[in-house]
């Protein structure tokens, strides 16, 4: 397990509109299937009092932890608004939050995880879909349905395709240890060399999946960072260039960061490239 | 959202950085009444959102009398496809020596990088890969609201210090217009001090509606249509359409129609929580392009209801084949909804995408 485990105590910042609540239930649902502690509290400033599924709503994230064991906050915070959030859950003294918010101006991203570092907070995302360490805890809004535990790490920048993937390599019977939806914003908290640091003292994962797509360079430089076997994968070789495939950082400029390149210097620094989803599970079988 | 010269040289203008006097063109007509307002020769350019916009022929140098020639040319004038609604005419500086800025966000350090070269009005893009020693790279702390003296400093190496100041202006004007880049391309010192000849920035499209800007870019209908529905969709030449949920899973949709040589016709993604309406207005949004023979519906989701979708698939009643491969909540009850309508639902991505190929071909 790396960034949390069962006894991981969460607050969800953003805990009464639509979105929070509804994955308060299922992060409280999957606690209660594995045994953890779930989510213990939940933040909206205005709504403090409230109950939401059972979890206590407080207007700060400092009344939430002055009465609630919590380190870890989960943030559904709308995009406007969640950039400060995030700054309030690290100057709370949370070490780690979990930013699922889509839409975040890429200035405030920028802002908050230089002041969440300052403050000695860790920030995943923004625009991901959290974590899922299959058994552990659920930290986002993963479905857990398709996961089992195992021994292999899956980090990547989208949501729906880590599903696509976590699919195949259970069908093939390959667990995993923890999956981390890092985002598909230009600007996030933690890269692949940063979570592929914290796989690396993991004893449970002893591989690696990595699935990127177009745009930037954090995929190369997080597998040369690391001494983990890995296999890999990136999305958008049919992605034109100049044109936002969907995540704010899914796009090709000046030549930069397209899937060929970064396929060719993947494959050049000897790494398995898996030319389709369903091509890696062979993969993965190989390295184990 | 990349702004067009003249409006990023009236922010960069507002941020402190001088610009040459100029005006702003609807049409040639125009021009004679302002144009008393110059004294010598006029730079006349066309205001598209084109890179390698002088090579292609948009920038005029010409004389005072000749100007209105030169913008009435210019008006119907297309580069790479694109007409200006507009055109700026300005004085002809005396150029002593050409320099390159631009401030951008640096992915990896997660700050922001001042980009200087001392050879400037060239593709930045050439110098990066031909000469890269040229491009001097400057980053700091993204809670500083300066740039701070020793990366000033570092940046600049012998090149006039009075560039200081205008590259500080146009940091703050890079944080303060939620710019993604800010570009002077090229910064020239004249006999009258520093100016920014070219002005290039693209906003960040997540901070639009901060900044006071309504996208006005020339969408196509159906581009417009999707943008309207919140879905991200991006037009290509293919004959396969393409509905996913996310963008990395619509993406390698895309991909792995590529992989069977087949040719999609789109990308686009619903978006979360893809109900009945958002997907029959997809599928309809979708099959509306006459090229498209088939398409391909491919969402997964632990929350999806699989018989909404069914519903929304059905609803739309189109023409074309659709092929689905549907995995969450109902999944069951989905396939039933759409075996009975006639209507297939295929297990895993490589299927719907092997058969679409296949009938795309046929």
């Amino acid at each position: 397990m790396i960034y949390g485990d069962h006894t991981t105590g969460t607050i969800v910042q953003g805990a009464t509109g639509n979105q929070g609540a509804f994955h308060i239930n299922l992060m409280n649902q999957y606690a209660q299937e594995t045994g953890g502690r779930g989510v213990v509290a939940g933040v909206t400033p205005g709504k403090g009092g409230q109950i939401v599924h059972g979890v206590p709503i407080y207007n700060s994230v400092r009344e939430a932890v002055a009465e609630h064991d919590a380190t870890t906050s989960v943030l559904f915070v709308p995009g406007f608004a969640a950039g400060d959030s995030i700054m309030e859950a690290a100057s709370a003294g949370l070490e780690l939050v979990v930013a699922i918010t889509e839409g975040i101006p890429v200035h405030d991203t920028m802002r908050a995880l230089a002041f969440a570092r300052m403050e000695g907070c860790t920030v995943i995302g923004p625009n991901c879909p959290g974590i899922l360490s299959p058994g552990e805890v659920k930290l986002g809004i993963m479905p857990p349905q398709l996961a089992m535990p195992g021994h292999v790490g899956i980090i990547s920048r989208s949501g729906t395709l880590t599903y696509e993937v976590i699919n195949e390599l259970t069908r093939a019977g390959i667990g995993q240890s923890t999956v981390v939806g890092i985002g598909g914003d230009p600007v996030i908290g933690q890269t692949f060399s940063d979570v592929l640091a914290r796989f690396e003292s993991d004893p449970r994962t002893k591989a690696v999946v990595l699935i990127g797509e177009v745009g930037g360079n954090l995929e190369e430089e997080g597998a040369t960072s690391t001494t983990l076997p890995l296999v890999t994968y990136i999305a958008g070789i049919s992605a034109p260039p100049e044109k936002r495939m969907g995540h704010a950082g899914a796009i090709i400029e000046g030549g930069e960061g397209n899937a060929v390149s970064k396929i060719a210097r993947l494959r050049h620094l000897g790494f398995p490239v898996a030319e389709k989803p369903s091509a890696i599970p062979a993969l993965v079988k190989e390295l184990l | 959202m990349k702004l067009l010269e003249f409006e990023a040289k009236e922010i960069f203008r507002a941020h402190g950085i001088p610009i040459p006097n100029g005006v702003v063109i609807n049409s040639p007509d125009e021009l004679r009444d302002t144009l008393d307002g110059f004294t010598d020769d006029v730079v006349v350019k066309s205001q598209v959102d084109v890179g390698g916009r002088g090579k292609a022929g948009g920038i005029i140098i010409t004389k005072k009398a000749d100007a209105v020639i030169a913008a009435e040319h210019l008006f119907s004038f297309p580069i790479k496809g694109l007409i200006p609604k507009a055109i700026l005419v300005e004085e002809k500086l005396s150029i002593d020596h050409e320099y390159y800025v631009s401030i951008t966000i640096d992915r990896s350090t997660r700050e922001p990088v001042i980009l200087f070269a001392e050879t400037g009005g060239v593709d930045i893009e050439e110098t990066a890969k031909t000469n890269p020693h040229a491009l001097r790279r400057g980053g700091f702390s993204p809670l500083l609201t300066e740039v701070p003296g020793y990366v000033m400093r570092e940046i600049l190496g012998t090149a006039p210090k009075e560039l200081g100041p205008v590259i500080n202006n146009l940091y703050k004007a890079f944080c303060a217009s939620d710019a993604l880049l800010a570009e002077i391309n090229p910064l020239v010192t004249t006999p009258r001090g520093v100016f920014a000849a070219d002005a290039k920035l693209i906003v960040d499209d997540n901070a639009l509606g901060r900044q006071g800007i309504t996208a006005n870019r020339d969408l196509t209908p159906r581009e417009r249509e999707a943008e309207e529905n919140g879905f991200s969709y991006v037009e290509l030449d293919g004959s396969i359409g393409v509905i996913g949920n996310g963008a990395g899973l619509t993406m390698s949709t895309l991909d792995l129609i590529k992989h069977y040589n087949g040719k999609a016709a789109n990308f686009l993604d619903v978006g979360g929580g893809a109900g009945r309406e958002r997907v029959m207005k997809a599928v309809r949004l979708v099959a509306g392009m006459p090229e498209v023979k088939v398409i391909v519906v491919n969402l997964l989701g632990g929350i999806t209801r699989c018989d909404e979708v069914a519903k929304g698939i059905i609803d739309a009643g189109v023409e074309q084949r659709v092929i689905t491969r549907l995995a969450g909540t109902n999944e069951e009850e989905g396939k039933a909804l759409l075996a009975k309508n006639g209507y297939q639902m295929l297990d895993t991505m490589e299927d719907v995408v092997r058969q679409a190929v296949k009938e795309a071909a046929a």
